[in-house]
């Protein structure tokens, strides 16, 4: 394989990264997530994905998270029965624009769970699978930055970025807002959803992955064939 | 929690629409979500299916196992809970036409929420035989398939309650018949020599030719059984059994095996027990009218037969024969009172009927076309009254009964429709030997034509005269043809769809005239340039296939265009029938479905494919 040697390399990288986290993790409440790893040699369709979103009132990794929405995809399905959505009781403030995006109130917002329980309830779901989103970058650093928070700990885990796999895999000209979920929704026929709660945005994504799959047109892949790179 | 988009979606396509809000969110989180480019099998035949599909976004293609039909479902289409069910492996497969998300519900979740649902059960129950009859002429034909709705394809043989089947001979006495039927608590005792069935008796016999004509018991029974019983095999079906114990207003059935060995009887109250279904019950009261007024009682029921038929999942041949055998019983039964009024006729006549009763393709809100062919023996002056006062009852009887006055005046009340058979021939012979476009468009309803009481010889007369005439007029035929081309089938169904304006109803689709008149049309010309004596479009059509004017797949092709669309009008109609309106055949392109707009399409091709055809044969040299 002509990427074979960047593989190994990230391979090496992964596992260095996982395993100064596990360490770290000893008696904290994350200790468990660390106990199953993840294999990247896996086939792709055997691998647990969780689809997972995060709103939050800013993009800098210290953005206040508002909500998080995941479902797990199994088998080549998104499976509607672990779809859960849970809101994260704000400590600050919100900030204005944020909050007309995501439809979200302060009072709603305060409705919502400690981002402690948020995580630990996440975690128990993410416990030995790829987490799939589209800019996975973003929901990797709220992930870290949420778990340093709460337990100390940081957040390692396999990500599949669907932005990422839309451009490695269907290279071409685009515009400027090209690889936006919604427009590669659209552009593939996928139903428009009214967007921007955390749950429908990680079905949306859930779906784009399905798609992309199946477009892709190639037996047998494996999880490491769709991980984020780089 | 709530999924609020996937929620959203079921709460705007049927079934679920009827469902609460809770019960959608619930099951809303059983479902699983899987895309299917385009081709990909979804569902195959023959393998155990797992879970209900509904179409979220795409389109789905239902290939009915063993036949060339196809059926489109878009979004909001479900598909694949036959098999579920009934538990059974799945007959259809079901194909991606597009690249389609799709929702997928596991059978325990679909069984359980139909166990709870009232609703969803007749929804899945009838929208299945739905389906099924779009493809019913297909299965019906095919040797290896059968339908899975309740009605269709089910045999007679499935019917049969007695696996011995109590019988006597026909020398026995009378006392030891009726002693055996009392015994073996038979209401119907088929009488066989030889081991074939030679006769029948029922109780009703008994009654009627025994008692009530004071015949001694100890006669044979042979003189008052009814000689010859029409039978049918364990392999015909029971829609086919319906029919011809409403067509002959007959009670009981026997069913022979291949060696005409009598097997069981069926009688009208099984069929009746099975279905619920009244078309019977409205013949027969009909026949048992004693004046006008009960006549059209009993013949205004038509309307609720249709729709019940139509909500049974029967097809719409047969939904059509069924509404015709009404049309004719009525008429029957105004002339049979209106000779009891007027005392019997002076001289021979023929009552017969045009278009489409005389097709046997009637639908809801139909006018009455009719007229009288008298003896030559005729006479004005000493018989006309008679005649007039007898079409006067009929015919006003008949719009009593729903049957309203033809806005042709193409009636027997009107002079010119009350003639004797040369007048008649006269008139054919003009109407062929001097085609002119404006005529040829005005006659050709009387080229659909059929005798529904009174004298055979007098119809049949006449009916050879025009197939001699017609066959051998090839002028008169190219005018037949091209008034038949000349009917605007809305071929540009979505873009620019020719829609007839009517003043009640605005823009609508006259299905009558614009889809199902073209087929009529097609299958007239045929009739006419080879000498059919079929009246029935499907018939005529089959028959030309037979003399191999036409080939068979183009014959099937029509046909099933022509079950289509007219399935489209019934439930169209059955609809309007159930929110207490009058039937018409105008609909409101609105108010198809996708799938409907889809089928109607590729009908309307077939049909305009097929007039050219027509057009190409028989209107060639006069353009």
């Amino acid at each position: 394989m002509k990427l074979g040697w960047q593989n190994w390399f990230q391979e090496k990288r992964f596992a260095a990264h996982w395993d100064r986290a596990k360490e770290a993790a000893q008696s904290t409440p994350m200790a468990d997530y660390y106990s199953a790893p993840v294999q990247a040699d896996q086939l792709l369709n055997d691998a647990p994905l969780i689809a997972l979103d995060f709103e939050s009132d800013g993009l800098e990794e210290d953005a206040q998270l508002l909500e998080a929405g995941w479902v797990a995809v199994e088998g080549g399905a998104v499976k509607l029965n672990s779809a859960r959505r849970l809101r994260i009781r704000a400590e600050s403030r919100l900030q204005g624009s944020a909050v007309i995006i995501h439809r979200i109130t302060d009072d709603a917002a305060a409705e919502g769970q400690s981002e402690q329980d948020v995580l630990l309830a996440l975690l128990a779901d993410l416990k030995g699978a790829a987490i799939l989103a589209h800019a996975a970058f973003i929901e990797q650093s709220f992930l870290n930055a949420a778990c340093l928070r709460c337990f100390g700990v940081p957040f390692v885990g396999r990500f599949i970025c669907t932005m990422q796999l839309e451009e490695r895999w269907f290279p071409r000209e685009r515009t400027a807002d090209g690889l936006r979920l919604g427009k590669l929704r659209a552009q593939y026929g996928l139903p428009y959803y009214r967007a921007h709660d955390g749950l429908t945005d990680a079905m949306a994504c859930a779906e784009l992955f399905l798609v992309q799959c199946a477009r892709r047109r190639t037996e047998n892949l494996l999880l490491e064939d769709v991980l984020m790179r780089g | 929690m709530e999924i609020d988009e996937v929620i959203a979606f079921l709460g705007q396509h049927a079934p679920f629409d009827a469902l609460s809000v809770d019960v959608i969110n619930a099951l809303a989180r059983r479902i699983e979500v899987r895309y299917f480019p385009r081709e990909a099998m979804i569902i195959d035949a023959g393998k155990e299916n797992h879970a209900l599909g509904i179409v979220r976004s795409g389109a789905v293609e239902l290939r009915l196992g063993g036949t060339e039909l196809n059926h489109r479902l878009g979004e909001g289409g479900v598909f694949g809970y036959p098999s579920l069910l009934h538990h059974e492996r799945t007959r259809n497969q079901v194909i991606a036409h597009e690249d389609s998300l799709i929702y997928q519900l596991p059978k325990p979740d679909f069984l359980a929420l139909l166990d709870s649902h009232e609703t969803l059960r007749g929804f899945f129950a009838k929208d299945e035989a739905e389906r099924l009859r779009l493809a019913v002429e297909g299965l019906r034909r095919s040797e290896t398939g059968h339908g899975e709705a309740a009605m269709i394809g089910v045999k007679l043989g499935s019917l049969m309650r007695r696996n011995e089947v109590v019988t006597a001979g026909p020398g026995d006495s009378i006392s030891d018949a009726a002693k055996l039927m009392a015994r073996a608590d038979v209401s119907t005792l088929p009488l066989t020599e030889k081991g074939g069935l030679v006769g029948i008796i029922t109780d009703k016999d008994l009654r009627r030719r025994v008692l009530g004509q004071d015949v001694p018991l100890d006669k044979p029974v042979s003189r008052v059984m009814t000689p010859d019983p029409i039978t049918m095999s364990l392999d015909d079906d029971l829609l086919s059994a319906m029919l011809v114990m409403s067509q002959h207003n007959i009670h009981h059935l026997p069913i022979v095996n291949e060696s005409d060995e009598i097997v069981g009887v069926v009688s009208s109250s099984d069929l009746l027990n099975r279905f619920g279904m009244n078309a019977l019950q409205v013949v027969a009261e009909i026949k048992a009218a004693g004046d006008a007024a009960a006549v059209a009682r009993a013949a205004r029921r038509v309307d609720g037969v249709l729709a019940h038929l139509i909500e049974s999942g029967v097809d719409a041949d047969h939904v059509a024969r069924f509404v015709s055998n009404i049309g004719e019983a009525t008429h029957r039964q105004l002339l049979k009172l209106g000779e009891e009024q007027l005392g019997p006729p002076p001289v021979p006549y023929a009552l017969v009927v045009f278009g489409s009763l005389a097709r046997q393709e009637q639908a809801g809100g139909s006018d009455q076309d009719n007229g009288f062919i008298l003896d030559d023996s005729y006479d004005a002056q000493t018989h006309g009254a008679y005649f007039e006062r007898l079409a006067t009852f009929l015919c006003d009887g008949l719009n009593s009964a729903g049957y309203i006055y033809c806005p042709g005046d193409i009636m027997a009340t009107n002079d010119k429709w009350r003639q004797p058979l040369a007048v008649w021939k006269e008139r054919y012979r003009g109407w062929i030997d001097n085609p002119d476009p404006e005529n040829v468009l005005n006659t050709t309803i009387f080229f659909d034509m059929r005798r529904v009481a009174g004298e055979e010889i007098l119809v049949d007369s006449l009916r050879e005269h025009i197939f001699a005439w017609s066959s051998a007029n090839r002028i008169f035929l190219s005018f037949i043809a091209r008034a038949a081309a000349h009917t605007k089938v809305p071929l540009g169904f979505f873009r620019n769809f020719l829609l007839q304006h009517d003043e009640k109803e605005g823009d609508v689709l006259d299905l009558k005239h614009q889809a199902i008149a073209p087929v009529v049309d097609i299958a007239r010309v045929y009739a006419l340039a080879l000498g059919l004596s079929e009246v029935n479009s499907e018939e005529r059509l089959k028959k030309a296939a037979e003399l191999g004017e036409i080939s068979d797949e183009a014959v099937s092709d029509i046909v099933d265009s022509f079950e289509f669309i007219r399935s489209v009008r019934f439930r169209h109609q059955s609809g309007q029938i159930k929110r207490g309106e009058a039937p018409t055949n105008n609909l409101s392109p609105a108010l198809l479905s996708r799938f409907e707009r889809e089928h109607l399409k590729d009908a309307f091709r077939v049909i305009r494919d097929h007039m050219d055809i027509v057009s190409r044969k028989y209107a060639g040299n006069i353009q």
